[in-house]
């Protein structure tokens, strides 16, 4: 335990970042004036680099995890902050879904969670983690063993099923946070029902660790979550600025640190950078595409599998995605964090993610991200194996049209299984959608 | 037949609400004299053209449900409930209230999907107390606490004969078309006047096992179409244990406890029923439990029967397989769409894993 502990420090702290340095330089070298723009591209964002690294060092420590530091597995929407006081190295399945489905790796990992009896029919993101699970077989090395199964229910019902099945597996101990789905206001037996789940989930998660939650910690790490999601909401609202300095295809994989490391200095220190370069490059009119003419809202999630060519054929027509609900789900509740109450203020902000509210809820955010961005159309990307985000859409088009004039696209994909994905009729159904902005 | 049923309980005053699958507290809809009719699709092909406006990779059930209410199949009643079922329930909780489809007043029922524990039981009893309330707006009266109590007892009788038929299946004189047309009355039959076709049908409950065909487990959401049985009884087997979430999951495991507040029993029902993915809980504790009531009914082999696109039921199938793989108990593996009737392939699916486990099994 203690060499393992020695090994983890030392690789988090010392070894990996020096690595990681290292390859940097390399690539930097490699690909030395790599930093003009490739059309239909603007210049790169410089902070991709760093994206790189704090995701590289993150899963590099993550390998030598298990027996050295608790280690939770968690869904993307579930309150985490209790778990960074204790300790807890913390991985996201759905993080690692969607780094599968980027490396093309899912339709071999779904297959192997197909052998063993899960449909195909599943979110793409549990089958890629079950054939993982199962074959050990992962683009980033090796994935810590969980001491501790995290899921809330406020992005879906899925996740119950497939970390109970994840639980069943693993034989440890499996903690739900249900957060029932709110129609309107959530009412106040709602959300002291979840804020009663969280101190549940405290004990559970200090058993685990081992140790007592140190309070002023926990008000800390509260406090950083809260900066966390302020700061990628000013990396987001840099988009609002003509011509966007990114693009919202960008801003999918910058998602990642607030998904996986919120509450964490890194992952602010990080927002910031992000932030600054934006605001420099809209400044200096430094735009995400080299040509913006018609700017876009993309809803649901991305289709990870596919994001190089669309965003090709976009930004090659003069299109740009300048917002998303999903990348703007993170940047939503996060004013709602209380410092000073973290299990009452915890449960109003993780209860009102966008996920977990009704349809008219669902319309004002698009209306509003529309008016403020700029976006005169939207793609609705009907994601197969994600029927909560999904199930609203086609109504959801026709009013954003109606009610808003935002010309709408249903496109037909999986977010991490492209064994769904027609291509050719996909990019016909683009094609003609781009011609209604001749 | 269901909208016969809630045009004459309109005779007698009463309101009707039509419920969504699966788990709800009807006790307190009959100690608020509202009648319930349950909406399990319906099968067959979508009655009008608002299905279309879910995917097609959502499940049957949805997209009829959508497609029903919104063509005017429900208008005799008088409000929907949609418990916390599932995703694709939630978002048709929104959808046809919100967006088109169902005008009239929409109830929601969230029930919990953690563990046991004074968090969700309290949650429970909350959500109970705010349903008796819009039901109280519904009716024009609130919730009388005796009539609750009272409810409470007739649902216990009738989860009792129910439960008999259930787990004494092979002494029971009645075909299983016949039985599982009686239990599925219950999903739109006044309680009382099913309480008195059970009854009836109790009188052929012996103490003699008359069920001589092999005897099955079925696992699963719903039992459509309802033509299974009449395959099933045809090839020579009859269904010996049951755990449909729309049949035998709703059969409490235990009683009611005597006494005290009437909310806090039914809401310490809610954690009496045998497992269910769609109210979460352990998954080995399900598997334990499905492979006891395999083994207490002597059933002989399984059969998975699943809604496709249903995730709750989907994600337990592997489980569910290896369980009964290490047990060597023979599975047949049925994914339907609400078809009003058997494609002849399955039918010969059906015949063929009734031959096989029938050849393989000692008579009892
Ligand atoms: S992709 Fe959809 S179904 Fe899958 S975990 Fe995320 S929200 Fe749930
Ligand atoms: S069949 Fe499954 S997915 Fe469909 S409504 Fe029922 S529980 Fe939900």
């Amino acid at each position: 335990m203690i060499t393992r502990r020695v090994r983890y420090e030392v690789v988090s702290r010392a070894l990996g970042p020096m690595l990681v340095a290292m390859e940097g330089w390399r690539r930097r070298l490699r690909g030395r004036g790599g930093g003009r723009a490739k059309r239909p591209f603007g210049p790169p964002l410089e902070s991709t680099r760093k994206l790189k690294e704090l995701t590289t060092l993150h899963y590099l420590a993550g390998r030598f995890a298990d027996g050295a530091v608790p280690v939770a597995w968690v869904t993307s929407g579930f309150p985490v902050e209790v778990l960074r006081p204790l300790g807890f190295h913390t991985v996201y399945p759905e993080n690692h879904g969607a780094i599968c489905s980027v490396k093309r790796m899912v339709p071999e990992l779904s297959e192997a969670a197909e052998r063993e009896g899960y449909s195909r029919d599943l979110c793409g993101y549990a089958r890629a983690d079950l054939g993982s699970v199962a074959t050990g077989k992962t683009p980033v090395g090796r994935l810590p063993m969980p001491d501790l199964l995290c899921c809330c229910t406020n992005i879906c019902q899925t996740v119950l099923y497939w970390y109970r099945a994840l639980a069943a597996h693993f034989r440890v101990p499996l903690v739900v946070i249900d957060t029932p789905f709110v129609y309107g206001e959530a009412r106040p037996h709602l959300l002291a029902y979840v804020a009663d789940q969280l101190r549940e989930l405290t004990v559970t998660a200090e058993r685990v660790a081992g140790r007592k939650v140190d309070r002023a910690a926990l008000a800390e790490t509260m406090r950083l979550a809260r900066e966390g999601t302020r700061l990628w909401d000013e990396c987001l609202r840099a988009g609002c600025a003509h011509p966007s300095p990114w693009t919202g295809f960008d801003s999918f994989f910058h998602l990642a640190p607030i998904v996986a490391m919120r509450g964490t200095r890194e992952c602010n220190a990080y927002y910031r950078m992000l932030r600054d370069e934006l605001n420099d490059r809209v400044a200096r009119g430094v735009s995400g595409i080299a040509d913006e003419r018609v700017r876009l809202l993309w809803d649901n999630l991305p289709i990870w599998f596919n994001l190089r060519d669309l965003s090709t054929v976009l930004a090659g027509n003069g299109f740009n995605i300048v917002c998303a609900t999903y990348t703007n789900a993170w940047a939503e509740a996060g004013p709602m964090i209380d410092p000073a109450d973290p299990e009452g203020s915890s449960a109003r902000a993780y209860v009102h993610v966008l996920l977990n509210r009704d349809l008219p809820y669902k319309l004002s955010v698009m209306k509003r991200l529309c008016r403020e961005y700029g976006a005169t159309g939207a793609i609705f990307h009907s994601d197969r194996s994600c029927k909560p985000y999904s199930i609203g859409q086609i109504d959801l088009k026709g009013r954003l049209a109606s009610e808003a004039g935002v010309k709408g696209l249903l496109l037909e994909a999986d977010h991490a299984d492209p064994r769904s994905w027609s291509e050719a009729q996909a990019y016909n159904r683009l094609h003609a959608f781009m011609e209604l902005f001749a | 037949m269901r909208t016969a049923t809630i045009l004459s309980e309109k005779m007698l005053g009463h309101k009707t609400v039509v419920v969504l699958p699966v788990h709800y507290p009807r006790e307190l809809f009959t100690a608020m004299d509202v009648h319930t009719v349950e909406l399990w699709g319906p099968p067959g092909p979508p009655r009008g053209p608002d299905a279309g406006r879910i995917q097609p990779y959502a499940c049957a059930v949805v997209r009829n449900a959508l497609a029903f209410l919104a063509s005017g199949g429900a208008d005799a009643a008088d409000a929907v409930l949609f418990p916390h079922t599932c995703d694709s329930i939630q978002g048709l909780a929104t959808l046809a209230p919100d967006f088109g489809g169902w005008g009239k007043p929409a109830l929601r029922y969230l029930h919990p999907k953690g563990q046991d524990g004074p968090a969700a039981r309290a949650f429970v009893r909350a959500e109970l107390a705010h349903l008796a309330d819009r039901l109280a707006e519904l009716t024009g009266r609130p919730l009388a606490i005796p009539r609750l109590a009272a409810a409470i007892e007739l649902h216990a009788r009738i989860d009792r004969l129910r439960g008999a038929f259930l787990s004494r299946r092979a002494f029971l004189d009645m075909a299983d078309p016949a039985l599982y047309r009686l239990l599925r009355r219950g999903e739109f039959l006044g309680p009382g006047d099913h309480l008195a076709e059970l009854a009836v049908a109790a009188r052929g409950l012996g103490e003699v096992r008359v069920q001589r065909g092999v005897p099955l487990m079925v696992t699963g959401y719903v039992p459509e179409p309802m033509t299974l049985f009449d395959s099933l009884a045809s090839a020579g087997s009859f269904v010996a244990a049951d755990d449909y979430a729309a049949v035998g999951r709703r059969v409490p495991l235990s009683p009611p406890a005597d006494g005290g507040d009437p909310l806090d029993m039914l809401a310490a029902k809610a954690f009496t029923m045998p497992p269910c993915p769609t109210r979460g809980g352990d998954q080995d504790v399900r598997m334990a439990y499905l492979e006891t009531l395999y083994r207490r009914s002597g059933s002989a082999g399984l059969i998975v029967h699943v809604q496709k696109f249903c995730e709750p039921e989907l994600f337990d199938v592997p489980a569910i397989r290896r369980r009964f793989a290490r047990i060597g108990a023979p599975m047949l593996y049925l994914e339907g769409e609400l078809e009003n009737s058997l494609s002849g392939q399955v039918v010969t699916r059906l015949e063929a894993f009734v031959e096989m486990v029938g050849a393989g099994r000692k008579a009892p």
